[in-house]
């Protein structure tokens, strides 16, 4: 039995993720009969399987799903907000269930009364509630204030089987896979290096021939690692819907860009913050029907989350058309906190101060929350993007909305890193975060206060060095020019020397395992085309 | 519960042990690369396999003599941690049933400490190293020694 259990574990989720999507596509368009179909099918084979493996408390709470669906597809039932709650109760508690499977325990939450209450339900008496004044009656069975419908009307889906010609292949079969793809890349350019010193034609041809198939390899198989965006879709719109019913707030939720493949590994690791930057724009950035009523807004916002593709770099948008930050009065917030001091308040653009709800310790000021709606936790959100390669930019019209641009890496893999010396030290910085190279004579460098800082573009950029970020002894610059490259921190560039830059480099980025994936600073590590091992640094958790 | 075979090395003159079970191979030293921000007791990373491997000097992590390199590597299983441990020596390899007593250890690191015909030898608790080694690094700032 237990080899069938990975199986009915995998193929159990796919279900309930077909039973989430469809329920939410449902309130969108209630008499949509192929998504009714679906659900029902979700339901009845999930029935089946956990009845084979006998799993009695999912088969239980998976009939009365089916039958409850039954009703709806008789029309004895109508597809309702009472409706979706309970077929969305009712995932949960499969879910739960199967985690208690996975974990060999017993079951920690029974379906108690769960198939009564289905089985019992009948829809509330139908309230004329919330409608605005003036606002004609629906021709359609509405869906309910505070549900967050998707944008797109959902096609009935079934999971992809082995028989549409795929697989099942576990992940870390995939990530070996990869690794080895990674290491013969690594390894080629070994042979390269011993090719040239053995000056042999044959042996370079080769190489040069091993090399093309190695990238052709490579190719394929990072396209193995690549997943729709829809995989974690799903949490969004139940994220949103439940906020939203919560708050009492009338959101579209419209979501684009599903269909985009993205790197499995950057998805999970989007899922948080994503979460979080919606949270926020449901819970503070969108204001409740009547105010947006006296604004002249109609009373339902929308909240859009837009992914598209451009070359190999992926954009995400959450934008809201709620209301919006002021960024005068998050710099006056700043200084409030004493997050920042009134002179830099001063020199900082409206994009700058946008920014400055990044950094650590201003989102938990209550004012700031008062005052822009924003910011909490945002600085866990901007950390988790730029360790993923990418990079957060915030824009916002007071009274229009916010919009956040989340440009990362479509495969974490691979990046292309800024090589540099530090001391003993090669470290790698992604150049994602490298706003640009500078190098300064001694001369240009200017001391305000304690800080040495230079000027760029008329702004005034404060130094740090990189050795002593990391503990190392300061460089030497015997030639009076100091290597620095631009980074962004806290909301303002700032310029980090090092003791020379020794170029760019296509890197296979490797996590640390135990115990090297518990430092902070650290996002990984590659190796050189010599074998050399380079750490990559991630400056938000460095600086 | 004593292992069912257990590998036997030296360190700063003291005999160790550790469950066979735990090690993925004993290495010859290789080349090492310094990493920003490690303490003093990380010789580096070396590359086991395509794992990107942490190196610690063991005797300098537990407050022993550390003896320079060369010495062996005790590379642990990679599903366990990625880390190798730099070892004055490895002694020999015994099944338990070499073991002729035990008492229990007498802090976290060490498990019991075990009869066997090398003499007394002192078996570590490899969960409570790698934790220890990983609170380190999650608690300091990312400094490295000079």
């Amino acid at each position: 039995m237990s080899q069938y259990k990975s199986l009915f574990l995998s193929e159990s989720r796919e279900y309930l993720k077909t039973i989430a999507d469809q329920v939410v596509a449902l309130e969108q368009s209630p008499v949509e009969r192929s998504a009714v179909d679906a659900l029902f099918r979700g339901a009845h084979s999930l029935k089946g399987m956990a009845a084979s493996m006998e799993y009695g408390d999912v088969v239980v709470v998976a009939h009365s799903m089916e039958d409850l669906m039954a009703r709806v597809r008789e029309g004895a039932l109508s597809f309702e907000a009472g409706v979706a709650d309970l077929l969305l109760e009712g995932v949960d508690l499969i879910d739960a269930m199967l985690s208690d499977v996975e974990a060999d325990r017993e079951c920690t939450r029974p379906p108690g009364d769960f198939a009564e209450r289905l089985r019992g339900y009948t829809p509330a008496p139908a309230k004329q509630q919330g409608a605005p004044a003036g606002e004609p009656p629906a021709e359609h069975p509405a869906p309910q204030a505070g549900t967050a419908p998707a944008a797109e009307p959902e096609k009935a889906k079934e999971p992809a089987g082995e028989a549409s010609g795929t697989v099942r292949v576990h992940t870390e079969l995939l990530d070996h896979l990869i690794n080895l793809t990674g290491e013969l890349i690594t390894n080629k350019h070994r042979l390269l290096n011993v090719a040239q010193e053995v000056a042999s034609p044959a042996l370079n041809d080769a190489v040069s021939e091993t090399g093309k198939l190695l990238r052709a390899l490579h190719d394929e198989v990072m396209k193995v690692r690549l997943m729709p965006f829809e995989a974690i879709c799903d949490r969004f719109q139940r994220s949103v819907r439940s906020l939203a019913k919560k708050s009492g707030k009338e959101i579209n939720f419209e979501l684009s860009g599903r269909e985009i493949g993205m790197d499995r590994g950057m998805l999970e690791q989007l899922v948080d913050p994503l979460n979080h930057i919606l949270r926020n724009a449901v819970d503070h950035g969108m204001e409740e029907s009547a105010e947006r009523a006296t604004q002249g807004k109609p009373p339902r916002g929308t909240v859009r989350l837009t992914v598209s593709r451009d070359r190999d770099r992926i954009s995400i948008q959450v934008s809201d058309d709620g209301r919006g930050m002021e960024p005068q009065k998050m710099i006056e917030a700043a200084i409030a906190k004493g997050v920042i001091t009134p002179e830099e308040g001063a020199l900082l653009s409206p994009r700058q101060a946008l920014m400055l709800s990044c950094i650590p310790g201003f989102s938990t000021a209550k004012v700031v929350t008062d005052i822009s709606g924003r910011g909490v936790g945002m600085d866990a959100v901007n950390a988790a993007i730029q360790k993923l390669g990418g990079t957060l930019v915030i824009e916002s019209e007071p009274g229009q909305g916010s919009t956040f641009t989340l440009r990362l890496p479509m495969i974490i893999a691979i990046i292309h890193g800024l090589v540099v010396q530090c001391g003993r030290v090669k470290a790698a910085v992604p150049v994602t975060a490298v706003l640009r190279t500078v190098e300064l004579a001694r001369h240009e460098i200017e001391t305000m206060g304690k800080r040495q800082m230079f000027q760029l573009e008329g702004e005034a950029i404060p130094l740090l060095s990189l050795n002593r970020i990391l503990g190392l002894p300061l460089g030497r610059f015997p030639s009076g020019i100091l290597p620095l490259f631009v980074t962004e921190a806290k909301g303002r560039r700032v310029g980090i020397v090092v003791d020379r830059f020794l170029g760019q480099h296509e890197l296979f980025v490797k996590p640390f395992g135990r115990p090297l994936c518990k430092m902070a600073g650290l996002a990984g590590g590659a190796t050189l085309g010599d074998g050399e091992i380079v750490t990559i640094l991630d400056l938000a958790g460095l600086l | 519960m004593i292992p069912e075979r257990l590998i036997l090395f030296t360190l700063g003159g003291e005999e160790l042990a550790l469950s066979l079970q735990q090690i993925g191979e004993v290495m010859e030293p290789q080349r090492s690369y310094p990493f920003a921000g490690a303490p003093a007791h990380y010789l580096g990373l070396i590359n086991f396999h395509g794992n990107l491997t942490a190196l610690v000097d063991l005797a300098l992590y537990l407050g022993l003599k550390s003896r320079p390199l060369p010495g062996k590597l005790l590379v642990l299983d990679p599903r366990l941690a990625h880390l190798a441990l730099k070892v004055d020596a490895v002694s020999a390899i015994i099944a338990s049933d070499l073991v002729t007593g035990e008492e229990p250890g007498d802090g976290p690191l060490t498990e019991a400490y075990l009869e066997t015909p090398r003499g007394r030898v002192r078996l570590l608790q490899l969960e409570a190293l790698i934790s220890g080694l990983e609170e380190g690094l999650s608690q300091s700032p990312p400094r490295m020694q000079s």
